[in-house]
């Protein structure tokens, strides 16, 4: 630990020093810097693009709304430009250093032109990020969403490159990855599990999220420990002039956001709950005397984030998130067995913003994030529970540094403490308590230090180049079992309290470039190879909450994943269409899986990893990209082409096969278009290719019961999925008119209310999509009744929905 | 049943989200599936009791969905084969003994000694592979090596009867499980797992009280649909346990299909019989279960049977019984 911190205090000495150097060599230029805000509720603007109009050079502000631009001295206009914002343009005479913070003042609030993704101009083309994608959550509410909620990461399945796990799920996979291979960060803590009502909806409450960023290829140096993909979730702030409030109520849950000042101008708090009344509203349509009788559910979200601004140069911000899902099962009669399945994450990040200077900025972040899981189930004298969770404790110190017009560099490091626990049992009957060992908390340390530059090598070439160095070391206390032959404890070893176990460390490099092709195109590539040094174990074919977060050990090696992209981005019509083709090649290696026949209750007594195997994967595929930005009309279409293949010497008989997600073909289309001030519509299309399922190919009588042989894993693909989603909001009056008691004159103001009710349609032409395939067998050899069947689920078919939703 | 509620959590818990998919279900269609050929395996239905001559069932395996007809079924059992039973001294080659020969008022018996369908066993030539001059019966603490030759395949298997644990004590408990009902129950039993960790268990029950038609309610041993488990969490306790009733699969007898299935009644005399099996064994018919089971759940990762048959499928299984019997009084 000690080494560590010294090793990031001499970065942060070191590294300046050097710039500064690389600073004084150059002319004599000054950097103009400050925070771009809402004008009307001081929320700080990400991505708003800032230059000087006259060589049309500039940035885009940091997640915290933070510009720094150097310029020649002398006379000339400060512009920013951000979608859904008046143009702002200042002239400014440049002789020193100079603060600007700019206001930025939203356009009218209907009528504006609706974006469903906004990035400033540009972007597309002049930044070295690929596989990067933007969205504002607040403008999402116009588009389609399954039952009227929502949902940031069903919108994200619509990018090229990220599939879905099939009918209304929320699990993502980024080109090829596995959904343990996505780093989800909500305000810079992490969230192990991402979903609700197992996968059908997402934790995260698009009323409390600013801004969402998916970065899919070329990750840089300033993220890691994941190696597919990173969500970045920024919460909003909440409004710092005023108070505000808003809101929804639908079919199956509720919302409510509040916010305001605490104190004007220099601090603000946000709110945010959700809770779904699924428990509520089908009680009474459920037969007492059903078998469901005593059953209920119900999940909850809340979120709440608070900031201040200490003084110009400092900035505090605490925010939390905690969300519960709670399964009760439990029959109508005495004898029957009850269930009990809770489980949840919290997080809670504090995070400090400081100005050291106009070139330096500085977060630092304190986080905690905690998921854990338990099943409780009793009968009779008998009772049953096992629990899995993670937390995890973090600190993390990222600089941003501007020392001149070329060079942007990032530096920092990050720490970890995690503790796993990985797969409890307990089991009595009666008064007898099974002999299953509590097994032991794991313990792991994991730390990361990292630069990068972003660095105009030319006015065409720019790369952006960095290396992140990371470690993870599980130590004790812990108890290591013995095991013979057949995965059963013969003795134990123990660590003490601090003893490493188990120890990995890797220099993770990452590079991208951007070369310019004229004013609105630009070729890209991107390498980079990261280290994971958590695995998601899953006994299902489907991930659920039972899945479990298992650490790297002597025997399960950190996943290891390098990417290779190239890709071609073009403007079109003056930035008004951006258009991408992207291609990449991918590997996996120490993927994980459960062995075939593993089970949860054999996870007692043993190893928490003796009952995992492990092998490789790689995925390539192609992906297009038209996006049109702005007009009444927009949204975006993608198209993918892809291949993702497994290889497990211990699955499928050491043959590849292909992954639950490899779609060879994947179409989205998403539009959005509002012709008045009072009608918005949105409309959504999906096309994937059928997902590949392992279906047994033989069938032989054993003591005269039907088994299943099954030959090859994932040899199967079920039928196209196809889905059209519509939806249409109604605005209500945004302006009243009053009249004059003294002239009679009407004048016309925007009142302070606002609601509107959006009807959504899913599955518009009532698509049978294939949700799985089971066989049945049924009647009796014996008699000649004897029948078997292949038959077809689907989940949802056409299904309307009501949203009202208000805002003050 | 905590047995059953430790091997079938993962089916339960699972079966809660199929619960709660289908609540919101619109539509399940029958659909065709086209499915690769493979080569028929064959597949061994073996065991060897203590006290008892081995008794062999060969099959072979089907296309999922080749037809289904009682002539097909009948074509999937293996009438012809040479099968042998090493037993560490003398190497015993089996008799076959075939449906066709078995008079027909002996069907009956045949089918409820054997498990298969007595209209299998009228309408086809079924046969089995025993030793019929009693020169080869299963003793505990031996091993015994099989060797098949069937289908122009070899297959060989090796198992090892171990030491039969007698049960503590038996009863019957109602289960109040049915409004109003006083009668019906399950089985309790006391075991005391011996020290050395690796006992596996088999569970089954026969009724041998006569039903309303007059005749044993069972006409042999039945194992309950999750009938194995094993020490790993019990190693040297002495426990509690109960099971249900168990009913043989495509059963239409009258208390399988009224509210008596599953449930032991009232007045009823159970023998129960507790088989120990190696390990090897047990992992059979734990993922036999398993199997079974998670026919048609598609949460569950498909798994195959672990066999330790070596060139084809099933088990060859020593077991090492007890018994102990109960009259159902609460």
């Amino acid at each position: 630990m000690r080494t560590l911190l010294s090793a990031i205090v001499g970065l942060f000495f070191v590294l300046p020093c050097i710039t500064s150097e690389l600073h004084a060599q150059g002319s004599q230029r000054y950097s103009i810097s400050g925070y771009v805000k809402d004008a009307s509720s001081g929320e700080a603007l990400i991505g708003a693009s800032v230059f000087i109009k006259e060589t049309m050079r500039g940035t885009a502000t940091n997640v915290y709304g933070y510009y720094v631009i150097n310029v020649e001295p002398g006379a000339q206009t400060l512009a920013m430009s951000f979608i859904g914002y008046e143009d702002f343009l200042m002239p400014i005479d440049v002789t020193k250093d100079l603060k600007v913070n700019i206001n930025a003042v939203p356009k009218a609030i209907q009528g504006k032109v609706v974006e469903v993704v906004g990035t400033r101009t540009g972007e597309n083309t002049e930044d070295t990020r690929m596989g990067t994608t933007e969205l504002d959550a607040q403008k999402l509410s116009t588009l389609p969403a399954l039952l009227g909620e929502v949902d940031i990461l069903k919108t994200i399945q619509f990018l090229p490159g990220v599939a879905s796990n099939g009918e209304g799920n929320s699990g993502f996979y980024v080109r090829g990855g596995g959904p343990d291979q996505n780093l989800i960060l909500l305000d810079d803590a992490t969230v192990y599990n991402a979903s609700h009502l197992f996968g059908f909806f997402s934790v995260f409450n698009a009323d409390a999220v600013k801004n969402i960023e998916l970065i899919k290829g070329g990750m840089p140096a300033n993220y890691g420990g994941r190696i597919s993909s990173v969500l970045d979730i920024n919460m909003r702030d909440g409004n710092n002039k005023s108070f505000h409030g808003q809101g929804g109520i639908g079919l199956i849950s509720s919302r409510l956001t509040l916010e305001g000042p605490i104190v004007k101008d220099r601090s603000s708090f946000i709110v945010s709950g959700r809770r779904t009344y699924i428990d509520v509203v089908t009680k009474p349509f459920i037969n007492p005397e059903s078998a469901f009788s005593g059953s209920g559910y119900y999940f909850y979200d809340l979120n709440a984030k608070a900031n201040y601004q200490l003084s110009d140069k400092d900035r505090v911000f605490v925010s939390g998130y905690f969300g519960r899902d709670v399964f009760d099962f439990s029959g109508s009669n005495e004898g029957d067995p009850r269930f009990r399945i809770p489980w949840g994450n919290a997080t809670v990040a504090a995070r400090w913003n400081h100005v050291f200077g106009p070139k330096l900025f500085m977060n630092t972040t304190a986080t905690f994030s905690d998921y854990s899981f338990a099943f409780q189930a009793d009968q009779d004298q008998f009772e049953f529970e096992l629990f899995s969770g993670i937390k995890d404790y973090g600190l993390k110190v990222d600089l941003s540094h501007y020392p001149n017009a070329r060079h942007r560099l990032k530096y920092g490091g990050q720490y970890i403490y995690h503790i796993y626990t990985t797969s409890t049992v307990r089991v009595s009957s009666g008064d007898t308590d099974f002999n299953i060992d509590t097994p032991p908390k794991l313990h792991a340390h994991e730390t990361a230090l990292y630069v990068m530059d972003d660095f105009d090598v030319t006015d065409e070439l720019r790369i952006n180049a960095g290396v992140r160095l990371s470690t993870f070391a599980h130590v004790g206390p812990f108890t290591l079992y013995d095991l013979d032959e057949n995965g059963r404890a013969t003795g134990t070893t123990d660590f003490t309290s601090g003893e490493p176990i188990s120890s990995y460390a890797a220099l993770e490099p990452r590079i991208s470039l951007r070369y310019r092709l004229g004013p609105n195109g630009s070729v890209k590539a991107s390498y980079n190879r990261g280290q994971q040094y958590v695995h998601l174990a899953s006994f299902g074919s489907t991930p659920l909450p039972t899945d479990v977060w298992i650490p790297s050990s002597s025997n399960v090696r950190p996943q290891i994943g390098t990417q290779y992209a190239a890709g071609y981005f073009r403007d079109l019509f003056d930035g008004v269409f951006e258009t991408s083709v992207e291609g990449y090649y991918k590997t996996f290696d120490n993927l994980i899986e459960y062995a075939e026949g593993a089970s949860p209750q054999n996870n007692g007594n043993t190893n928490y990893d003796a009952q995992l195997v492990f092998g490789e994967g790689y995925s390539y595929g192609a992906e297009f990209f038209v996006k049109k930005r702005t007009g009444k009309v927009n949204g975006w279409l993608g198209y993918t082409w892809s291949k993702t293949m497994r290889q497990f010497p211990d699955i499928n008989e050491g043959r590849e096969f292909p992954s639950r997600w490899d779609r060879r073909n994947d179409l989205s289309f998403v539009l959005a278009y509002e012709p008045n001030k009072r009608w918005s519509y949105g409309a959504t299309f999906i096309y994937a290719t059928g997902q590949a399922v392992t279906l047994p190919v033989n069938r032989y009588f054993f003591e005269g019961r039907v088994v299943s042989e099954y030959t090859e894993r994932n040899g199967y693909r079920m039928v196209p999925y196809h889905r059209l989603d519509l939806a249409a909001t109604l605005h209500n009056r945004t302006l009243r008119t009053v009249s004059d008691p003294i002239t009679g004159e009407e004048t016309e103001i925007t009142k302070r209310w606002h609601s509107s009710w959006t009807f959504a349609v899913y599955n518009a032409y009532n698509r049978a999509n294939p949700y799985f395939i089971y066989f049945d067998a049924s009647g009796n050899p014996g008699n000649n009744s004897f029948q078997v069947v292949a038959k077809q689920v689907s989940l949802f078919s056409i299904l309307p929905s009501v949203t009202w939703n208000f805002n003050f | 049943m905590e047995l059953q509620l430790l091997s079938s959590m993962r089916h339960l818990n699972l079966s809660i989200l199929a619960a709660l998919a289908l609540t919101l279900v619109a539509c399940e269609k029958e659909i065709t599936v086209d499915l690769p050929e493979t080569e028929p395996r064959v597949v061994v239905e073996g065991v060897i009791e203590t006290g008892a001559p081995p008794v062999v069932i060969l099959t072979r395996t089907q296309a999922y969905f080749a037809p289904t007809s009682l002539a097909s079924i009948a074509a999937s059992f293996i009438s012809e084969a040479t099968v042998t039973v090493f037993d560490g001294s003398t190497t015993h080659v089996l008799d076959r003994v075939c449906s066709s020969a078995i008079p027909e008022e002996l069907l009956e018996e045949a089918a409820a000694a054997t498990g298969i369908d007595v209209n299998l066993l009228a309408n086809a030539n079924i046969c089995i592979w025993t030793k019929l001059d009693m020169s080869l019966l299963g003793e505990a603490g031996r091993s015994y090596r099989l060797e098949v030759q069937a289908d122009n395949k070899n297959l060989r298997a090796t198992t090892t009867i171990p030491n039969a644990v007698p049960l503590d004590s038996l009863w019957f408990r109602l289960a109040q499980q049915q409004p109003g009902d006083d009668s019906l129950g399950f089985i309790w039993a006391r075991l005391s797992d011996p020290d050395t960790i690796g006992n596996h268990y088999r569970w089954l029950a026969q009724r041998t009280n006569a039903g309303p038609d007059g005749v044993a309610k069972d006409a042999n041993f039945v194992a309950p649909f999750f009938s194995v488990f094993e020490d790993r969490y019990t190693n040297g306790l002495t426990f509690d346990f109960n099971f249900n009733r168990g009913a043989r699969p495509f059963s239409n007898a009258e208390d399988d299909e009224n509210e008596e299935r599953g449930y032991f009644k009232r007045g009823d005399t159970v023998i129960v019989k507790l088989v120990s099996l190696d390990r090897a064994s047990f992992k059979f018919y734990e993922s036999f279960q398993s199997n079974v089971a998670s026919a048609g759940d598609v949460f569950s990762n498909p798994a195959n049977v672990i066999s330790n048959v070596e060139g084809g499928l099933g088990v060859w299984s020593g077991w090492g019984s007890s018994l102990r019997t109960v009259i159902c009084q609460p």
